[in-house]
């Protein structure tokens, strides 16, 4: 009789555990399960630096989709990964299947020729050189500006922290550096202050995130008291009236050009139409108001005034200001920030 | 009179160290975990159920268990064979062998999630030459598997090696006198004998794979929809601001880890109990 | 039969676990295997069960060579030391699990499993789990388990070495109930004799790997041939004495040689046994009346007092002509030990005046002669015999030892073999008249390693090797030579010839090597007793020695003089002082000796030493042939 009890009581316990185990795998399973959902449509493979998350998901994604079900009827499927520039970049060398890849800074681009993944500027092909959106570099700080901010001079004062993503990973970091620099001797400034400058506010950073989105993020939980970032961010967020913090844009600073490119080794002839049809309404109006809206300024410069909460830069520059982006790297980011301010602020 | 003051006295020794280690345990285990509950539910429930509703959300939830379960499953077999291997063969090199098998364990997940890559990947040792013929197995869910396996492996080994190694030589050579052939004896007297081992080994590979996060995020490409892994997910959210987004997975995967770790305990207590 | 066995043999990696081990057990027989650990039996069982394969042999079950069959289909059933009941199954799923494999019917396996419940006694039970369960029941379970599917032949190996005694005497009485009832051929394996004699119908001795002697309980404790299973089985006391015009010579004893007792050479070793019930000790004279084989007056030592009996140990003075086997006494000992055993009787009138140091006289009521023994020798024999001195002088060696002697040649290749064998027939037949069990044997392989094994698997006492095939350089022993191998790998003496010696008059024995040898002493004394021939024991002592080392040189050897005297060898003490060498070879040149025995330290076999070695020096040097001994602790 009490053998016969304890086999009902294992017998619910198994029961129940294994209903618990079907459970979870039939919900695992389910969008897989033969009969469940339709068949896969063609995607597009799309990987993105950090900052373009919500502007193609949101945005882009959406109205091309629609676009391309009224022009052919199909209905496809975006796959993304948005990340830094850098760590992007790397994943492409690596093998990822990215199809179209925006990166933050053409650097990355040319690191991908590099390493034969691109044959060549293939992105010097596209409209614009492959700039898709452009984005000038600006200092958010805390609402009420306690430290009293206003350039990147003041960036580089004792006692003031600052946050910064990770020119290892990131590609708003590396315009950032270009704006940290470029904002002295363009403007009349000799290297050495330029340097000082750089080193001072390299000095003051206490915190790099992998991206400008996580730098972003970092910032918001309360660390430092101003971020160097995309106006893109600010903007954004100010337009959806989320912005706790103020914009403060500096007199002279950089103007990002963000770089769209396509790899072909990861395009099948199959797909090579919808991808291309993709590339293609990247630079279309719609696209590029999209971009706007988001708060990206537009290749199409009379496009911008449709987003009101664009600030006024005095006296932006881009990197062909600095000799473009080879002599800026090997002249700015390896030779200055990389060998003197990098060491110097880690001794 | 004296019974009770001494009863609290001991009551008061036993509360001292007790309430020590609640102390220490207060704030690092515990109230960490309560933050990802308090955060998940702040939004509000609506939030929460709009936020794990999300598709990428729903996916990388569904493809971590779907991961969990085949590396549980395979891990279940490989690493029982392994076990058998090692523990009932005697062949040269075979402690060398114990180690090696072992040394997921030791080396940070992340450097498991590199050397896969720099096998597998395309520019890999093997990859290289298995790229032009179009197999692709890194950035793809046969990589996340893979990278599931390897970190996984020794805990499978360690939960049912031991219970092997204790298993008397004599055991298999009864069943073996009494006519039961190589397999029958491993069906019939061994693995019932290694249900306990095999099941909590099974657990916690499980929950090791739901967790996994070093590996996955070099091998899986961290694509949205395809190859995001719910930690992966949670970490992308959490780092591109989303904390609601980040924290409703959070805490789903944090009550299924619970609910493992308790079937677990429950599942390791019970044959001791019923052995007194 | 159920069981035959035919020249079993196991090797395990380079150990000789089963020696050639022939046996036959009848149906329905129940068959104890008795020997120490480490002995082989239980690796004999696990042959017999299909657990093990062995290196040479056959085994036949019921008629069919199960050799290579491998374990399921052999019909066995085995049951372990250590119960091995399974334990997620209750006992019934134990028990018919047997069953379940050969996919009886349910019903059949129910009523089978019920049978054997009630069997065993644990009628009840079958619901339980091993857990449940105490080692006794256990060992019932393994039992029904082993039983369920009507094995043909039961194995037990060590059943009741796990459990306490009282359990272990009903779990024999049980077993012995069961294995009647069903006639089921058994083999058990124990170390246990008070297990063996109860539960055997027959007893196999087996000593490292050897079964040396088989018989039933009785036959084995009264009347054993080897002076192994006589000294094993139940205390025993063995005494050496010698042939002497018909009698018995044991000190001042004469006796008779029993009726049936082996023949002997005439002045041959006569070693007789007698248990200790056997032994009767009075204090005065024994009257002819009594019927007793007077032996020799002694003193008690102790007496234990066990319950029913009491232990006497009796202590002799150590005679002319006899030497203790049993309880060897201590080197350089003069006494001999002997046990008796008497009925703890209160009324003895006796029982005052045994207290220790008190003087009785000893005889035996019965006793029994074990089979002569020689020394056992084997002769490395490689090349034509004629030029050979290795084969000729170990011929002339183990004539001198009793003519118990092997010439084993090693051989390259087939067609070698072939040849080998004649010269070794043409070598027996001209040793025949003083040599008739001569035996030969050619192997084939690499030289080293059939030598070991030949001694191992033979059991040899000496080897005789041609000092250039020992591997002997001018100066030193090499580290891989056979000397050094064989001195590793077994108890053997080694004899090193280089060149043809024709006689064997005079024995050295040097004592000069590492510390004072006794191994050595005793081995060279066994040969010059057998030989008949005189023996001086030989020590060098270095020109620095100190006066404490002279007087432990001077100890040992008296001790050696008084070992020779008792083993009845005539002696000689010399010390010297001087080189080492230089003083032996010209001591054997003086000497004229035939033979030089000397120590093999352990440090011989186990490192090279740094100074060109002994045995090799004085090979080059006196060209005399020389015999190392192992040092036995």
């Amino acid at each position: 009789m009490r053998s016969l009890q304890i086999n009902w009581y294992s017998l619910l316990k198994r029961a129940f555990l294994w209903s618990i185990f079907l459970g979870l795998g039939l919900y695992a399973a389910w969008p897989w399960l033969p009969g469940v959902g339709a068949k896969h449509p063609r995607a597009i493979v799309v990987y993105g630096f950090s900052i373009l998350g919500e502007v193609m998901n949101q945005g882009i994604f959406p109205a091309f989709q629609a676009e391309w079900l009224a022009r052919s009827g199909e209905k496809i499927e975006f796959v993304s990964s948005f990340s830094g520039s850098g760590t992007i970049t790397n994943q492409i060398i690596l093998g990822v299947p990215a199809q179209v890849a925006i990166l933050s800074l053409e650097l990355d681009a040319l690191r991908l020729v590099d390493n034969h993944v691109l044959a060549g500027p293939t992105w010097h092909d596209l409209p614009y050189e492959g700039v898709l959106n452009r984005t000038p570099f600006i200092i958010l700080v805390r609402s009420d500006n306690p430290k009293g901010i206003a350039s990147f001079a003041d960036l580089a004062q004792p006692g003031v922290e600052v946050v910064h993503p990770d020119p290892l990973t990131s590609g708003g970091a590396q315009w950032a550096i270009l704006a940290e620099y470029g904002s002295v001797t363009l403007n009349g400034g000799s290297p050495e202050e330029a340097y000082a400058q750089l080193l001072g506010i390299w000095r003051n950073v206490v915190a790099q995130a992998s991206s400008a989105r996580a730098a972003r993020t970092q910032f918001e939980n309360g660390f430092g008291d101003a971020l160097i970032t995309y106006e893109q961010e600010a903007v954004w967020d100010l337009g959806r009236g989320k912005l706790n913090a103020l914009i403060v844009y500096p007199e002279s600073t950089i103007l990002g050009e963000h770089t769209v490119v396509m790899i072909d080794k990861n395009i099948s002839p199959a797909e090579r139409d919808l991808v291309e049809a993709f590339v293609e309404f990247l630079w279309s109006e719609t696209a590029q108001r999209i971009f706007v809206e988001y708060g990206f300024r537009s290749v199409d410069e009379t496009l911008n005034a449709a987003n009101p909460n664009f600030g006024v830069i005095a006296k932006p520059f881009t990197v062909k200001d600095l000799g473009g982006w080879v002599n800026a790297r090997d002249e700015i980011i390896n030779a200055i920030w990389k060998q003197k301010v990098l060491p110097e602020v880690g001794r | 009179m004296t019974e009770r003051t001494l009863s609290h006295r001991q009551r008061a020794a036993t509360l001292l160290p007790v309430s020590l280690l609640l102390l220490v345990l207060l704030p690092l285990l515990l109230m960490p975990l309560a933050a990802i509950y308090i955060f998940a539910g702040s939004g509000g429930w609506q939030t929460f159920v709009t936020s794990l509703s999300q598709p990428d959300a729903q996916f990388s939830l569904r493809f971590s268990l779907l991961i969990a379960f085949s590396t549980a499953l395979l891990n279940a077999v490989l690493g029982t064979f392994a076990a058998y291997v090692l523990s009932k063969y005697r062949f040269r090199g075979r402690e060398a062998l114990s180690v090696i098998v072992n040394l997921p364990v030791a080396i940070p997940t992340v450097v498991v999630g590199t050397s896969l890559l720099l096998l597998w990947g395309p520019i890999g040792l093997l990859g290289k030459f298995l790229d032009p013929l179009g197999i692709q197995p890194m950035f793809a869910p046969a990589g996340v598997l893979l990278a599931h396996l390897f970190v996984t492996f020794p805990y499978m080994l360690g939960a049912v090696k031991p219970v092997l190694d204790e298993l008397e030589v004599t055991y298999e050579e009864a069943a073996y006198t009494i006519g039961a052939s190589r397999w029958q004896t491993f069906r019939f007297v061994l693995l019932p004998a290694l249900r306990g081992g095999l099941f909590s080994g099974t657990l916690l590979t499980f929950a090791h794979s739901l967790g996994e996060f070093g590996a996955t995020v070099l091998v899986s490409g961290n694509l949205r929809l395809r190859t995001q892994t719910a930690p992966l997910y949670i970490f992308a959210q959490f780092e591109a601001g989303n904390i609601e987004a980040a924290n409703a997975v959070a805490a789903v995967l944090a009550t299924l880890s619970f609910t493992l770790f308790f079937i677990l305990l429950r599942m390791t207590q019970q044959p001791r109990r019923s052995a007194e | 039969m159920s069981i035959v066995l035919t020249d079993l043999t196991k090797w395990f990696d380079n150990n000789l676990v089963v020696n050639k081990v022939s046996l036959e057990v009848t149906d329905g027989e129940l068959f104890v295997l008795l020997g120490g650990s480490g002995s082989g039996k239980s690796t004999i069982l696990r042959l017999i069960a299909g657990l093990s394969i062995p290196s040479s042999g056959r085994i036949e079950l019921n008629g069919r060579d199960v050799t290579f069959l491998p374990v399921q289909s052999r019909g066995v059933g085995f049951v372990f030391q250590n119960y091995s009941v399974f334990r997620h199954m209750t006992v019934g799923e134990n028990i018919e699990f047997g069953l379940r494999i050969r996919k009886a019917h349910l019903k059949e396996r129910r009523q089978r499993t019920e049978e054997l419940l009630d069997l065993v006694g644990l009628a009840g039970l079958g619901a339980r789990y091993a857990h449940q369960l105490s080692g006794g029941q256990q060992q019932r379970v393994a039992l029904a388990r082993a039983l369920a599917y009507y094995p043909d032949v039961l194995l037990l190996d060590e059943p009741f070495g796990a459990l306490d005694v009282k359990i272990r005497a009903q779990l024999r009485t049980s077993l012995k109930e069961i294995q009647r009832q069903l006639h089921v051929t058994t083999i058990l394996v124990t170390h246990d004799q008070e297990e063996a004699f109860e539960l055997a119908d027959r007893i196999g001795v087996i000593e490292r790997g050897h079964l040396i002697e088989v018989g039933a309980p009785q036959e084995l404790y009264h009347h054993p041939c080897s002076e192994y299973v006589a000294t094993f089985v139940g205390g025993g006391n063995v005494l050496i004495g010698r042939e002497e015009q018909g009698f018995i010579r044991l000190g001042d004893a004469r006796l008779p040689f029993p009726p049936g007792a082996p023949v002997h050479d005439p002045g041959s070793p006569v070693r007789i046994l007698f248990r200790p019930e056997t032994v009767s000790i009075q204090t005065e004279p024994f009257s002819e009346a009594q019927k007793i084989h007077i032996l020799s007056q002694g003193q008690i030592v102790k007496r234990i007092f066990t319950g029913s009996s009491q232990r006497v140990l009796l202590e002799v003075e150590n005679l002319e002509g006899m030497r203790p086997l049993a309880s060897r006494p201590e080197y350089g000992q003069r006494v001999t030990h002997i046990e008796a055993l008497q009925p703890s009787d209160a009324s003895n009138a006796l029982d005052r005046a045994w207290e220790p140091g008190s003087k009785l006289w000893i005889g035996l009521k019965q006793f029994h002669v074990l089979e002569p023994v020689s020394l056992k020798v084997l002769i490395s024999s490689e090349s034509a015999f004629t030029q050979e001195s290795a084969a000729q002088f170990g011929c002339q060696v183990a004539r001198t030892a009793g003519g118990n002697a092997t010439v084993v040649s090693v051989v390259n290749s087939a067609a070698e073999a072939a040849r080998r064998r004649e010269d070794l027939e043409t070598l027996r037949q001209s040793w025949i008249s003083d040599l008739p069990h001569l035996e030969t044997r050619v192997r084939q392989g690499d030289f080293n390693t059939e030598i070991v094994h030949e001694v191992q698997e033979g059991h040899y006492e000496l080897v005789v090797l041609e000092s250039h095939k020992g591997g002997l350089m001018p100066s030193s022993l090499g580290q891989q030579s056979t000397v050094r191998r064989l001195l590793a790998a077994s108890e053997a003496a080694v004899l090193l010839v280089r060149k043809p010696h024709p006689r064997l008059e005079r024995l050295l024995i040097c004592t000069a090597t590492g510390e004072p040898g006794k191994s050595d002493v005793l081995f060279g004394a066994r040969i010059a007793r057998r030989a008949n021939i005189p023996t001086t024991v030989f020590h060098v002592l270095s020109p620095q020695a100190s006066p404490v080392d002279r007087r432990r040189v001077e100890r040992h050897l008296s001790q050696a003089q008084i070992s020779l005297n008792g083993m009845g060898v005539e002696n000689t003490i010399k010390i010297a002082e001087g080189p080492v060498m230089e003083t032996i070879v010209g001591e054997i040149e003086r000497g004229g000796y035939d033979l030089v025995v000397i120590g093999a330290p352990n440090l011989f076999i186990s490192r090279p030493i740094s100074r060109p070695d002994l045995a090799a020096q004085i090979i080059n040097h006196a060209e005399r042939p020389v015999l190392i001994v192992p040092m036995i602790q």
